[in-house]
């Protein structure tokens, strides 16, 4: 059995399944993301595991003890909140010390536990200073301190990075990494951006009303979807129907599938058709409608006699040719052309 | 958990839930205090006394009410003018002087406009003498009303008066609009579930208050808060009975305006 | 060149200043006027008064009654204060974070008193407590019972909004998952953030009680005497003393409201950001 064993979790609110069926298991020491839209579960599920929302059937089993019915000071869980919920009326130093004081230790052993702490997330200096003379994210990491100083089982991490500036978000979940990382911390990150989720996991369990829809590493989630769902959600894929692909000038299209997903990074575009055929693949014409630079990509809408793909290029200086109207042939080879299920 | 409740329910019990009860029974009963009659509303209700009382304190309370209100609105339409500091000292001055009422109000008044007040006999020296009133008359009680009302009045409005925006008026005036136009069609419509509520806020304080009349006037003026009193602290009969239907016909007014105040908070709160 | 604009707004301006002006005057005049009158020697039929002196505040505050009523006016409202927040918080505490179904109905009871000023409470009080197993009328507990009532609403008010503002409810979720009791996380964590929100509701209400007469002379008049029912008493007989009465009340709530600016002013330093808000920069992870 995993480290982690949440089985067939269902919890019911205001007669919605906010958890259907839900089951998850986890080794020691992975990094793993809850990812999915507002409103899908996963923030509930963190909670259920933390013991602060009880669930109405299934169980929860974390290094082999079965804490379903366990209060929250049981559980020997940890856990950031998105709004860090530091104490006011603490200092970082008491913030970080308050989860040992209610262990009771004496002291000389917290003193010496939340100084390491404090070197750890890197705010020497700060110790008597309050949370409102703090800035976002050196909150953020006194937060992370005071769970990790008890060193918990497990620790849970609620879309803890959601309200700070793109920039400080991606340097501090490097740090998160890097400290859960040394630490072998088994750990559980929910987030709503599948940029983040795709950059820090070791697996993402990708979740859509209260249901698990896709897990599995980034690397499998972003190139083999499974269902439309999660194509739509974890990258800017291109989604078809078969009949949306009836009557255009596209060859090659494969004999099953009712519902295909191709990534635009995945499609070769060219003013000039490959007439080696030397690949297997699906062929289109089409003429570009609009070309626009976002930066590192340059993404091109093209439209294939009515229908819309989104191809998107490395954003090189000598792409001759490639301006909007200007005519077209797409690529895609065989083994990205996705076949993917309906999502409800 | 529930046991925390405990202490705080008791105590709702015996000094909220049960008193009132007893009011409520008491104005059902004859005046020996047993049976069920309808007798002491009746006589509430139909005797010349407290029908007057109760109009005298109606008046009294509307008219102070509205003149506060006014005057209020005013003020503090001058105090949004300020610079923030400014605003702060006002507000917190205005503040300090609502709990100046009742007993104390009573004898600076005495001092101001009472028979030999400072006023009194400055207007009198000026010859404006016709610009005196006895103070222990429901004239004088209406002045010094109004006084306590403005702190009251200036703290509830303010903060309506402060959202009406610069940004408005400016439009208002580009589009041509004089400044009596802007209130008129934009400001006053804005403001009024504000000041309606206000208006009742004001009208239920005066319609309760007892201390200022009591130190100034004692048996002067007919007002309801005071018949309750006399009726029910009894300086010549103790009669209980009667006191509390009057009682609990102040109580139902005063529902009425605070329910009035809840709506027009609605309004309020449903337009921002 | 002039700019009609400008003209339009400096005589705005001093319209502006010409009402404000008026009426502090009419709301400062009383007070001033009691204050002369506190420290005149002979002041009956004249504009103004004869001459200057202290002597009057020097004979309140050697008169025993004076100072006796004061000491009762004060621990009747500090009793009460102490006791309605011992009783008050937690409940409205649980309420709040663990029973926010009774919430409405809390809402409605503690809003009554608006409804029920002193004279009509004291109707139903002196029914039910003049005689019979608790004849508590006349006694300083009677009052201290319609007191916590009278300040109800706002010692409501006051716990609930500062409550919200700490956001209370994710504050004892970390403090448990940290290894806190219900008990234990109210105790170090709740009550150490609501205690300015606390402070303020007390010295409020505890003004409110000590400017309080119409219940203190109801319920207990003579038999325990405050300063507001000590003054009602000395109005008719002694005008100087009087108006040294009323002018030192108002020095003391004045200094009680002090009090309250002092603490909310601080209240408002602390409660900056202790939760996240977007665009943090940090410039640099190290230094």
């Amino acid at each position: 059995m995993s480290f982690v064993e949440i089985s067939n979790v269902v919890k019911t609110y205001h007669q919605v399944r906010v958890l259907d069926r839900v089951s998850l298991s986890i080794e020691k020491g992975e990094f793993i993301t809850l990812l999915g839209p507002s409103g899908c579960g996963k923030s509930t599920l963190l909670r259920a595991i933390a013991g602060l929302n009880p669930i109405d059937e299934g169980r929860i089993m974390v290094g082999g003890r079965d804490i379903t019915h366990l209060p929250p000071k049981k559980r020997d869980v940890g856990m950031v909140f998105q709004s860090y919920a530091l104490f006011p009326n603490m200092t970082v130093f008491e913030n970080i010390a308050f989860g040992l004081k209610m262990e009771k230790l004496d002291k000389k052993e917290i003193r010496r536990a939340v100084s390491e702490m404090i070197s750890l997330i890197e705010l020497e200096g700060k110790e008597n200073h309050y949370p409102h003379e703090l800035s976002g994210g050196q909150q953020q990491r006194v937060a992370l301190a005071r769970s990790l100083v008890k060193e918990p089982t497990v620790l849970l991490l609620d879309e803890p990075l959601s309200a700070l500036d793109a920039q400080i978000r991606r340097t501090l979940r490097n740090e998160i990494r890097t400290i859960q990382k040394r630490l072998n911390m088994t750990t559980i990150f929910v987030t709503h951006d599948q940029e983040e989720a795709l950059a820090v996991s070791d697996r993402i369990y990708v979740m859509n009303h209260g249901t698990i829809e896709q897990h599995g590493t980034p690397q499998e989630i972003y190139i083999s979807p499974r269902s439309e769902f999660v194509a739509n959600f974890i990258g800017n894929y291109n989604v078809w129907s078969r009949e949306q692909l009836l009557h255009k000038p596209i060859r090659g299209i494969p004999d099953r599938g009712e519902l295909f997903a191709v990534r635009p990074e995945a499609i070769h575009i060219s003013t000039e058709p490959d007439r080696t055929g030397a690949q297997q693949g699906i062929v289109a014409e089409g003429f570009i409608s609009m070309a626009t630079v976002l930066g590192n990509i340059m993404r091109y809408e093209i439209d294939v006699q009515g229908l819309q793909v989104t191809v998107d290029t490395l954003h090189r200086p000598s792409v001759e040719g490639l301006t909007p109207g200007a005519p077209v042939y797409l690529f895609v080879p065989e083994s990205e052309w996705k076949c993917i299920e309906r999502s409800i | 958990m529930l046991l925390v409740l405990v202490p705080f329910v008791f105590w709702l019990i015996a000094f909220l839930a049960l008193p009132f009860a007893g009011m409520l029974i008491s104005s059902f009963q004859h005046a020996d205090g047993q049976g069920f009659t309808f007798a002491q509303y009746v006589k509430a209700l139909t005797h010349p006394l407290y029908t007057q009382s109760l109009l005298n304190s109606v008046w009294l309370s509307f008219v102070s009410s509205l003149v506060g209100l006014v005057i209020a609105v005013f003020a503090s339409y001058s105090f949004t003018r300020f610079s923030a500091k400014t605003r702060d000292v006002l507000l917190n001055i205005s503040n300090i002087f609502n709990n100046f009422s009742g007993v104390p109000l009573a004898f600076a008044f005495m001092i101001i406009l009472g028979t030999n007040g400072m006023f009194t006999l400055l207007f009198d020296k000026l010859g404006m003498g016709f610009l005196n009133f006895d103070l222990r008359s429901l004239k004088g009680l209406i002045v010094v009303y109004t006084y306590f009302q403005i702190p009251l009045a200036i703290l509830l409005v303010y903060p309506s008066l402060y959202a009406i925006r610069e940004e408005w008026k400016e439009s208002a005036a580009l589009l041509g609009a004089s400044t009596w136009q802007f209130w008129r069609y934009i400001g006053v419509p804005v403001l009024l579930p504000s000041l309606v509520g206000t208006f009742s806020v004001l009208f239920a304080n005066a319609m309760g208050a007892l201390a200022t009349a009591y130190a100034l006037t004692v048996r002067n003026v007919n007002l309801l808060t005071i018949q309750i009193n006399s009726l029910v602290t009894g300086d010549v009969f103790p009669r209980q009975e009667l006191g509390s239907a009057l009682a609990v016909v102040l109580f139902v007014i005063l529902l009425i305006a605070l329910f009035i105040n809840e709506k027009m908070l609605q309004l309020v709160r449903k337009g921002s | 060149m002039s700019n009609p604009a400008r003209t339009a707004r400096s005589k705005g301006r001093w319209w502006h200043i010409g009402v404000t002006s008026v009426v502090l005057a009419v709301l400062i005049i009383p007070l001033l006027a009691t204050f002369l009158f506190s420290i005149s020697t002979v002041w009956q039929n004249t504009i103004l008064p004869d001459g200057l002196t202290l002597e009057w505040y020097g004979r309140l505050f050697s008169d025993e009654r004076f100072l006796y009523a004061i000491g009762r006016s004060f621990l009747v409202s500090a009793v009460t204060v102490v006791i309605s927040l011992a009783i008050m918080v937690p409940a409205i505490f649980v309420v709040v974070l663990y029973f926010p179904g009774l919430e409405k109905m809390l809402q409605s009871v503690v809003l009554l008193p608006f409804a029920l000023p002193g004279v009509v409470t004291a109707v139903g009080l002196i029914k039910i407590y003049s005689s019979g197993p608790i004849a508590i009328s006349g006694t300083i507990w009677i009052l201290i019972g319609a007191y916590f009532i009278v300040i109800m609403p706002y010692v409501y008010q006051s716990t609930r909004n500062s409550l919200r503002s700490i956001h209370a409810a994710q504050l004892m979720e970390a403090a448990e998952v940290l290894g806190a009791g219900k008990v234990k996380a109210f105790v170090f964590v709740i009550l150490p953030n609501i205690m300015p929100g606390m402070m303020v509701a007390s010295l409020l209400s505890f003004s409110i009680l000590f400017s309080e007469f119409v219940l203190a002379n109801m319920l207990v008049g003579g038999s325990y005497e405050v300063v507001q029912v000590y003054l009602h008493r000395m109005l008719a007989t002694d005008g100087h003393m009087s108006s040294a009465i009323v002018f030192t009340f108002f020095v003391i709530i004045s200094l009680l409201f002090a009090l309250v600016l002092r603490i909310g002013r601080g209240k408002s330093r602390k409660m900056n950001a202790t939760s996240a808000t977007p665009a943090d920069n940090e410039g640099g992870v190290t230094a």
